[in-house]
């Protein structure tokens, strides 16, 4: 309720502002405003939310305003052109995003550049189509026949501008923004609990690409009239900037940065000659100054308000109670001569095992012996060069991390990889993504099935998060966690995905010795209800404890396999881990 | 359209000599200069001005075009020296992307002080060599074409040698592969970054002395033929000096090629020739290939 009052006011004030400052070019300046801010609202979304990066957004503004001015001018009315227009710009933003799939960094910051100049070029040079440097005249727009004068048109824009934010906002607090945030935080272990990480990084492109489309149409019938100067690279350069200076990723600063961007210079105008000095000078001061973005350094000086307190009270004690449990704990895990070469080099090499469950299957070695990257292999994060992996009857060697999540395996990392902004119980929440049945609609207007939903899951997230004995830190933001708190939630996260193998790879590596306690305490808990383990481990302790069987890799290859006792008096392995023949008569003595 | 492959490889190579700037401080630092053309358009004035002031003072031409190298590389090495330390190093914990922005601003500030010394009109830089025309079979090459092909190969080499051979090229190298284990050694990162950086902006300056006479000189110059310097690095692979090259000879002689039909294709050709090498390349021609490891 205390939302709408907020979105209420801010419509109240942008509806009387005409009357407040009956001045055409004032007006003009806040409809410039408004749509620029949507434009950086949606970069923000992309940039701040996804971890994405986009250096020519300028040529979906672009496109958003020639489609739509296109099809004004063959006669269509003014808001099929804009949906045109907005369509457009979605498909045009699934393509970049598609194009860039696989680059990353300056790479995929070089895809973006490359489409932003080639819609510059198309439309300067284009001419006959887009008008060029000439300009395209457009015919004044009209809402259903109501024809749209300047301060209609800027309550036109006011409505819309409130419609995108709200939107937005409500994307963002939903599971959608949730896992837009997971993938920028970690690719892998987003895709490990079941997110097509593809296809999230398209949409988020699409969605970013679709309100700058809107924008771009605005602009073009601001003035029934525009060329194309107004869609160079400094332009999306602009645009960044005004995300990164309010503050990426959070959500007042689009408003802030448009201010910076939009008016500022606005202001620095009559300084001609010097505007681009005063501005780099700004711009370069408040990277240095607020490295997160002004309303990002404004948050980090309000002390953390006592969020935790919300609503954990109810779930605090630890509790064995779990309902999230495996539900059919079959579980054949087979690997087949499975080969895995990095350049000629063979980490694992030739390797079968079976894995019947409900077991808990100890995976030890010395260091290089090929743990990880049969870690890896058996979550889908590489695929084998040679041999099969076959899970439940099905041959599951070229399964993506996300598919591998979806049949059941799921893991956690060694090198950490929790959604370090978001809360500790948004990370569990996270793992519910194949489970959540509401579709975007209902998240994007949050629907009472959303509201339903959110809170069942938000509830068992809590008694996972018991589970693990981590319910009292469910609204600590991840990254403030010590290690072994953090492997518990990675534990609680993973049980999300409800898996009947779960892959703990060195869960104990960094623990206190009491969290190596509390940690061997869950996987006798999540044995005792059915799922599969496979553990990887350097502490003798806990693998010699808890294990059933145990299967030992020395250079990529199986060298011995067992129950504890055996492993434990197999003289490979003493070999393996304590040197040959002569270092063990150093030792024994015999 | 042999002409247009001779002239696209001495394009490509001034956007070579550009691209290992880009090179040299991101494998240092994983940052780059983004105003990196705005760097090479003040090489290119600050060049013009030294090389006009020693020939009217009656030097002989070969000297004062060694003097003006030396003057634009020394300019522009203690800029770099600056830019490290005011756009990159505060920034290094921050948002990963603030670089890209800090760089920006520095470069548009530069942008908008060379405005403010030569003027906003393109100033003509006649080439010291004058614009005679020698003849090779069918080509046709200006000497000052000639004078940058050499120029290249001489930049190249000393590069290469600096990088593959000497001390200071393997510390670089060192805190390229591992800036932790460097330091244990020895090695100073942030001096190597700031190495890295003025390197890169010396490179950028002597670019532009020499691609000056062949295009406008003026304030603006720069955003495009950084862009496309950026492009070169990134089609070659951004981690490998000699694809980097490759990437820029490339990049011209495409350039070259498709502006016999059309300009507005010759810009154009530039980025649909790196959309397509990215599609099936992510990490360039000649890039690597890394497995993340979890």
């Amino acid at each position: 309720m205390k939302k709408w009052l907020i979105y209420g006011a801010i419509g109240a004030v942008l509806y009387a502002f005409p009357w407040i400052f009956p001045n055409s070019y004032l007006i003009h300046l806040a409809q410039g405003f408004l749509y620029t801010y949507m434009v950086v609202l949606g970069l923000n979304l992309l940039v701040g939310l996804s971890g994405q990066l986009s250096l020519g957004h300028a040529g979906f503004f672009a496109i958003g305003a020639y489609v739509s001015g296109l099809c004004t001018n063959a006669g269509m009315p003014f808001v099929i052109s804009m949906v045109i227009g907005m369509g457009v710009c979605a498909l045009a933003g699934a393509v970049v995003a598609m194009l860039s799939l696989r680059a990353k960094g300056p790479y995929l910051a070089m895809v973006t550049i490359a489409f932003g100049l080639l819609i510059e070029i198309i439309a300067n040079r284009w001419v006959d189509v887009t008008g060029g440097p000439a300009g395209m005249y457009l015919p004044e727009p009209d809402l259903f026949g109501l024809p749209l004068g300047v301060v209609p048109y800027y309550w036109f824009i006011c409505l819309l501008t409130l419609a995108v934010t709200v939107l937005a906002d409500n994307l963002v607090t939903s599971r959608i923004g949730r896992t837009f945030q997971a993938m920028g935080n970690s690719e892998v272990a987003a895709a490990t609990v079941g997110v097509n990480v593809r296809n999230w990084k398209v949409l988020a492109f699409a969605l970013s690409a679709l309100i700058a489309g809107i924008a771009g149409t605005l602009f073009a019938f601001q003035n029934a009239y525009f060329n194309s100067d107004s869609f160079t690279f400094d332009k999306s350069i602009l645009f960044l900037v005004g995300v990164i200076v309010g503050g990426a990723g959070t959500r007042l600063g689009p408003v802030v940065g448009t201010l910076i961007i939009y008016l500022l210079p606005q202001l620095v105008q009559s300084l001609y000659d010097y505007h681009l000095l005063i501005f780099g000078g700004i711009l370069l001061f408040s990277l240095i100054a607020l490295p997160d973005g002004i309303v990002g350094g404004l948050m980090r000086l309000k002390k953390p308000t006592q969020a935790g307190q919300r609503q954990t009270d109810a779930a605090v004690a630890e509790s064995d109670e779990i309902g999230w449990a495996s539900e059919e704990p079959n579980a054949e895990l087979a690997m087949e001569k499975v080969v895995m070469e990095f350049g000629g080099y063979r980490a694992v090499d030739d390797v079968s095992f079976a894995c019947q469950g409900p077991e808990v299957r100890g995976l030890i070695g010395p260091n290089g012996s090929g743990k990880s990257t049969t870690v890896n292999l058996l979550t889908g994060v590489y695929a084998p060069t040679a041999g099969k992996i076959v899970w439940n009857g099905r041959d599951v060697s070229a399964y993506p991390p996300h598919r591998m999540a979806k049949v059941g395996i799921t893991r956690t990392f060694q090198n950490l990889q929790l959604f370090t902004e978001l809360t500790v119980l948004e990370n569990v929440l996270v793992g519910f993504h194949l489970h959540y049945r509401t579709g975007f609609a209902a998240n994007l207007f949050h629907t009472a099935g959303f509201k339903r939903e959110e809170q069942q899951f938000r509830e068992k997230a809590l008694s996972l998060l018991a589970f693990v004995g981590m319910a009292h830190k469910a609204e600590e933001t991840a990254a403030n966690l010590s290690y072994g708190e953090q492997r518990l939630v990675e534990i609680a996260r993973a049980m999300a995905v409800k898996p009947k193998l779960l892959i703990l790879d060195e869960p104990a590596a960094g623990a206190s010795h009491y969290e190596v306690e509390k940690i061997m305490k869950v996987i006798r808990k999540l044995k005792s209800i059915g799922i599969s383990i496979i553990l990887v481990e350097h502490h003798m302790e806990i693998v010699m404890n808890v294990c059933d069987r145990i299967t030992v890799l020395d250079f990529g290859k199986k060298i011995a396999e067992g129950d504890p006792v055996h492993i434990q008096n197999h003289p490979q392995v003493i070999e393996a881990y304590l040197g040959g023949e002569e270092v063990r008569k150093l030792v024994v003595g015999t | 359209m042999l002409q247009a492959v001779v002239s696209g490889l001495i394009l490509g190579s001034i956007y070579a000599i550009i691209a290992q700037g880009y090179y040299i401080t991101y494998i240092t630092t994983r940052t780059m200069n983004f105003g990196q053309g705005d760097f090479l358009m003040l090489g290119a004035l600050l060049g013009l001005t030294s090389y006009g002031a020693m020939a009217t003072s009656g030097m002989p031409t070969v000297l004062s075009i060694l003097a003006a190298l030396l003057i634009v590389a020394a300019v522009m090495s203690l800029l770099g020296w600056g830019l490290e330390r005011v756009a990159i190093r505060p920034l290094q914990h921050a948002h990963s992307i603030g670089w890209i922005l800090s760089t920006v601003a520095v470069s548009i500030m530069i942008r908008n002080i060379a405005m403010l010394i030569w003027g906003r009109n393109v100033i003509p830089f006649p080439s010291p060599f004058g614009s005679e025309v020698v003849r090779i079979g069918d080509v046709g090459i200006t000497r000052h074409e000639l004078f940058i092909a050499v120029c290249a190969i001489v930049i190249m080499a000393c590069l290469f040698f600096f990088l593959n051979k000497s001390l200071l090229g393997k510390a670089l190298a060192a805190v390229a592969f591992n800036a932790d284990a460097a330091s244990l050694m020895g090695i100073n990162p942030r001096r190597m970054a700031v190495l890295a950086f003025a390197l890169s902006c010396a490179l950028a300056g002597i670019g532009g002395i020499l691609v000056g006479p062949i295009t406008n000189t003026a304030f603006f110059m720069g955003a495009t033929l950084g862009l496309k310097a950026f492009a070169a690095a990134i089609i070659g692979g951004l981690e490998n000096p000699l694809g980097i090259l490759l990437g820029g000879l490339l990049l011209g002689v495409i350039e070259q090629v498709f502006s016999l039909y059309n300009s507005a294709y010759k810009d154009a050709s530039a980025f649909v020739l790196i959309l397509i090498v990215l599609i099936f390349m992510p990490q360039g021609l000649l890039g690597k290939k890394v497995k993340e490891k979890f």
